[in-house]
């Protein structure tokens, strides 16, 4: 297990280093100015101690050779305050265009997901995701690869004096390392759980902030405000105590035993010379050099475990990204490349469904719309009709029967022509942050001003939206909370029109508008019909007498075809339904009649 | 370094914690001298030939003592320090959520989700920061920086260190400039990074809509671009605060020419010694670190107050329903009235509502019907009180509703909304959200009346069937009953059903309004819809157009007027008797 985790991490790491690939160049020239930096670093001081020995020291005060000291002192330090200024922007801006990339990357595949995913994944957590551990990560790339890779140098270097100085002395300090490593790998063990731990709690935060944000509506009307507080308080609780096991694990393992470890050193320097002194006498010298190196050493030691925290956060949150880019609930794979789809022949060949796998909403289902035609779907809620058009939009992936457009698999249409092709009117029109106009047009950069007035105006949604302040440019809020459903609806429906689908599909879309606004729309939609396949789910039988099939299913099984007139003939399920929404109206005949 | 003024309402609540932090971390300071004496004392003495097996052993018994402390010190101050800055995290996560949920509607209107959690993640862990890591470094740089300017000045040349700090003010003027600078940039990038959540978030709850109409690429584009502006702003941020070390190290530079410029002449002077110059400049080497260590400090606060500033901004928010001092404590029954002048929503310009008035006796059926937008939501968010009337008022009981508590107001209400929200629990949770303790029974009985009941058992978990987030997997339909039974099982004084049958079968709908005539006898109901057969049976039927009452009556009343409601009525039934004349012509 702890095998496989270290390996993992590996692996994680490898994963994130690639994404540098694109900015070797950049990377390259940013540690030169590293390197040039570091030198200057080291130069001044030189400078200074020639001041001192070759000048100060002999009193020899000469004012040519001293100017030149002078101005070249100056003159490193004003290149060195450009070049590590550039530095430190370059590894910044490299980070942030890795974080971009890496982000770009979380997003598409999320886009990439079937539906299936989103019905088990919150909404919070993807986010979470998308933003805040990708923002994790940065820290790895701004800060913790240049001080790994710098610390990494300076140790190596001191090792070496220290092999040159003495080298019995130097193979005790080598004494040092495993002990370091093992302080690393209990460390990275136990802190990698940890930090698992906590962005779990933030991930769950979030879920729970997002979730009670959108619902406040009904927390508040319900007065479940305290209930829902005290909810969110347990989790923020877990998520502190979650944090402070953190901060013990980096008290204990992190600088203060990084110390403790350099004290021992410090101990057995010490006494090794100490216990040589009692029969030999010793180098000052070299000791001197020795405690001198062994600061120099826990220098960047300490450097790197201060990183390492960061290190393991990063590492944490991009596994926690990788799993999301690897996941496997795909949106259904469309082929790549394939046919036009040119007449609108849509076919059922014994469909079966089950989104659980454990209990079927479609069996064998089987009908065929034929270009221009309509075909209705009724029955009770939950009958299965939403999800016939979940399968024909391809938001769930199905394994038995086979769904035909002009005769060929609905697979074999590459994704784009399926969607141009296909329009759908959802039943909970959901409306984007953006003005109206955004909302109908989207992100269809093809359809003109015109062509978005022309379709407001063909489901009759002008009226309100003149009336709107802006027009189409009117504000819509988040979710579009400041419409009503029946407005929103109209919205959805310009959409849908604008982009001038060849298949309508209609999920109950005409349930929420008034009956006024609605025959405005059965017109509009009589004329968009007109050269278009149809499917439609439809409550009330008036909207769907006129197509040319209706199915009647229930329990996931159509046990009812025909049209309006043989349906009523036959005196089943369909001749109920249509007497059940008609019952009322026996009284008020004469009324109207 | 504003912050820490505005934190100290934190600091004087966990003073325990940061005293003894403080303490703690000034006596592991102090501790750190001690390993350097000691290896001066073993070093002389090993030179002098002096050393012998009892002493070293004294000294490397002391070394253990020292490090062992130090080890104990540092790690309990990190308790104290860090750990108040997670606890201050923790409690304002807790105020954020506790002032989420008394903000009104028009709050969440104006609010988007996703920038709103973006305050209580991102912006409080740079909070949490500048209470953890920004006071230690506060303390720990001017600890460290103050004695090692101490030291300079008493055991060297109190001339020479005042000459090295001249060029320090000047790192001050330029910190403190890159400080507001870096605060302002710092507040852009964290409204960018607020906006790629708004649009993630939004992405991901329109996911249908995109891959509907295909826009995944474009979706992915819009993306890029606005990850773009954060990476924009970010450059704008790292642009300043890489101006921090290089500004420090040359001012350093610029101490240590000058002071080994005027110490040389000090030198020749015979002022001080050439060994007094050189642990002079050791002396200063011992400055960079406490320096570098406030250019941090700076950048930690700066960004610890931006995002400080939005939270608090965020918490001042005040909400438009406000509850009166001396509300009542009463669960409000009775007659219902509507007396209003005019409503306008925050913000805009049109009026919604005007001169609406009517009354509603208890256990009276109200029928609210009219146009998309003619306001019959508003209508019934005002009597919820989503939004407070300031031109009239609403009455029940004969008192302005106003004058409830509004949870007792609530509390008498049972609210169905158009947007039927669920949770993502189970539907049993779904259902009993007002009382997760309650019978079983009741929630079956809920489920019976809003005709649910069977379709949850043909579920493969039956009720404990978890719904997605906003109820994913179910039908419109379905997810509209259950928010039915959500309201019924308060059996509330008085029930509202915000157009809640419209994704229902008129079966369903026959079924379920007549189940609730017979379980609301006696208690108020009020119904909007764009049916007419939903609403026919009300005592009263109210028809808005363009938020002014149009027609008012009963369903026979209103039937003689030859108005909207006849028209309207007439039309929705015309359409089914043509069905039902085909069906007996033949056609």
């Amino acid at each position: 297990m702890e095998n496989n985790s270290s390996s993992e991490q590996r692996r994680v790491l490898l994963r994130l280093l690639a994404y540098t690939k694109p900015h070797v160049k950049t990377i390259v020239l940013a540690f030169m100015l590293l390197l040039i930096a570091t030198v200057g670093d080291i130069l001044g001081p030189i400078l200074v101690s020639i001041f001192i020995d070759d000048y100060l020291r002999p009193r020899n005060i000469v004012f040519e050779p001293l100017l030149i000291l002078g101005a070249s002192y100056m003159g490193i330090q004003i290149i060195n305050v450009l070049v590590s200024y550039f530095q430190l922007l370059k590894f910044q801006e490299i980070a942030l265009k890795i974080i971009q990339a890496m982000r770009v990357d979380v997003f598409a595949k999320v886009q990439s997901l079937g539906l299936r995913y989103f019905d088990k994944t919150p909404a919070g957590s993807i986010v979470s995701r998308v933003t805040n551990d990708t923002e994790a990560i940065k820290e790895m790339f701004v800060t913790v690869l240049v001080t790994f890779i710098q610390s990494g140098f300076l140790m190596g270097g001191i090792l070496i004096a220290m092999f040159v100085l003495n080298v019995k002395l130097a193979l005790f300090c080598l004494l040092i390392l495993p002990v370091l490593y093992f302080i690393i790998r209990t460390y990275r063990r136990l802190s990698s759980k940890f930090y698992h731990d906590m962005r779990e709690r933030l991930s769950q935060l979030n879920a729970k902030l997002s979730e009670s944000i959108q619902g406040m509506g009904v927390i508040q009307v319900f007065r479940q405000e305290k209930r829902l507080r005290k909810e969110f308080e347990e989790i923020n609780e877990k998520h502190f105590f979650a944090g402070m096991k953190n901060i013990r694990v980096d008290g204990l393992l992190l600088r203060p035993a990084i110390d403790l470890v350099y004290i021992g050193a410090l101990i057995l320097i010490l006494s090794f010379f100490g216990i040589t002194s009692f029969n030999s006498p010793v180098e000052i010298g070299v000791l001197y050099a020795f405690i001198n190196y062994l600061d120099r050493f826990f220098e960047p030691v300490n450097n790197l475990m201060a990183r390492l925290s960061l290190y393991q956060q990063a590492i944490v949150a991009a596994s926690r990204v990788f799993t999301l880019l690897d996941e496997e609930e795909l949106a259904p794979q469309q082929a790549l490349t394939g046919g036009k789809m040119t007449n609108g022949q849509i076919e059922f060949k014994d469909v079966s469904f089950s989104y659980d796998g454990k209990r079927d909403v479609l069996k064998n289902i089987s009908f065929v719309a034929r270009p221009g035609e309509t075909v209705a779907l009724v029955g009770h809620t939950g009958s299965g009709k939403s999800s016939i058009i979940n399968l024909m939009m391809r938001f769930y992936e199905f394994e038995r029967g086979e769904i035909l457009i002009d005769g060929k698999s609905i697979r074999s249409y590459p994704q784009d022509e399926l969607r141009a092709k296909i329009g759908l009117v959802l039943q909970d029109p959901f409306l984007f942050y953006g003005t109206i106009k955004e909302n109908i047009r989207l992100h269809n950069g093809e359809i003109t001003e015109e062509e978005i007035v022309e379709a407001a105006e063909f489901v009759q949604a002008h009226h309100f939206i003149e009336k709107l302040d802006n027009g189409l440019e009117h504000q819509v809020v988040e979710r579009g909370s400041t419409l009503s459903s029946g407005q929103r609806q109209l919205i959805a429906f310009a959409r849908t029109i604008a982009a001038n689908p060849k298949v309508l599909v209609l999920d109950e879309a005409t349930a929420n508008i008034d009956t006024e606004t609605e025959e405005a729309i059965q017109v509009a939609l009589a004329r968009m019909r007109e050269g278009r396949t149809t499917i439609a789910i439809a409550h009330r039988l008036s909207t769907i007498q006129d197509a040319n099939l209706i199915l009647v299913l229930h329990h996931g099984e159509i046990v009812e075809r025909g049209t309006h007139q043989e349906l009523l003939a036959k005196k089943g399920l369909y001749h109920k339904m249509y007497l059940l929404q008609n019952g009322v109206t026996e009284k008020l005949e004469d009324v109207v009649g | 370094m504003k912050v820490f003024l505005q934190l100290s309402w934190f600091f004087k609540q966990e003073k325990k914690a940061y005293i003894t932090g403080i303490v703690l971390l000034l006596m592991v300071a102090f501790l750190q001298l001690v390993p350097p004496k000691i290896i001066g004392i073993v070093v002389d003495e090993i030179d002098q030939g002096t050393l012998a097996a009892g002493k070293l052993l004294l000294w490397i018994g002391l070394l253990v003592g020292a490090g062992l402390s130090m080890y104990v010190l540092r790690y309990y101050w990190r308790i104290m320090i860090f750990g108040s800055a997670v606890k201050l995290a923790r409690q304002l996560r807790k105020q954020l959520f506790d002032h989420f949920t008394n903000m009104s509607q028009s709050f969440y209107q104006r609010k988007r989700t996703g920038d709103l959690m973006a305050h209580a993640t991102n912006d409080l862990q740079a909070i949490q920061q500048t209470a953890g890591s920004g006071v230690l470094t506060l303390v720990d740089s001017l600890a460290t920086g103050g004695f090692v300017i101490i030291a300079m000045a008493a055991t060297i040349s109190w001339k020479l260190t005042l000459i090295a700090l001249i060029p320090m003010p000047l790192m001050a003027i330029l910190t403190s400039w890159y400080g507001n600078l870096l605060h302002r940039r710092f507040h852009k990038a964290q409204e960018a990074f607020s906006a790629l959540n708004d649009k993630t978030q939004e992405s991901i709850s329109g996911i249908k809509v995109l891959k509907t109409f295909g826009q995944e690429k474009e979706d992915i584009e819009d993306f890029r671009r606005q990850s773009d502006d954060v990476v924009k702003k970010n450059i704008s941020v790292a642009k300043i605060d890489s101006l921090f070390d290089p500004t420090i190290s040359i001012v350093v530079g610029i101490s240590f020419f000058l002071s080994i410029v005027f110490g040389a002449r000090y030198v020749l002077n015979d002022e001080i010694t050439i060994g007094e110059l050189i642990s002079f400049t050791t002396y200063l080497g011992l400055l960079i670190w406490p320096m570098l260590a406030f250019g941090w400090l700076f950048n930690i606060v700066e960004r610890g107050r931006a995002s400080y500033d939005r939270v608090s901004r965020l918490l001042a928010e005040k909400t438009e329903v406000l509850e009166q001092k001396d509300a009542l404590d009463l669960i409000p029954s009775g007659k219902i009235g509507f007396q209003i002048a005019t409503f306008i929503y925050p913000g805009e310009k049109e009026p919604v509502l005007q001169d609406v008035r009517f009354s509603l006796k208890q256990g009276e059926t109200l029928g609210i019907v009219g146009k998309t937008g003619a306001g019959k939501t508003t209508l019934l968010k005002l009597l919820i009180r989503e939004f407070d009337l300031k031109n009239g008022k609403v009455t029940f009981g004969g008192r302005a509703i106003t004058e409830y508590k509004i949870k007792k107001l609530r509390e008498a209400i049972g609210y169905v909304p158009q947007d039927h929200f669920l949770f993502s629990a189970t539907i049993r949770e779904n259902i009993a959200f007002t009382n997760p303790l309650i019978d079983e029974e009741k929630i079956f009985k809920a489920a019976k009346i809003a005709n649910i009941h069977d379709d949850i058992l043909e579920f493969t978990d039956g009720y404990d069937t978890i719904v997605g987030e906003r109820g994913v997997s179910l039908s419109g339909g379905q997810k509209q009953r259950i928010s039915i039974a959500r309201a019924l099982l308060l059996q509330p004084e008085v029930l509202i059903l915000d157009d809640s049958l419209s994704a229902v079968d008129a079966k369903t709908e026959e079924e379920i309004l007549h189940a609730l005539k017979h379980e609301r006898e006696g208690k108020t109901t009020i119904i909007t819809a764009h049916r007419l057969s939903a609403i026919q049976h009300a005592n009263l039927i109210v028809v808005l157009d363009e938020g002014k009452i149009l027609e008012r009556g009963t369903h026979e009343e209103l039937m003689e007027m030859d108005g909207w409601y006849k028209e309207m009525y007439v039309r929705q039934q015309l359409e089914e008797l043509v069905e039902q004349g085909g069906s007996l012509y033949g056609k």
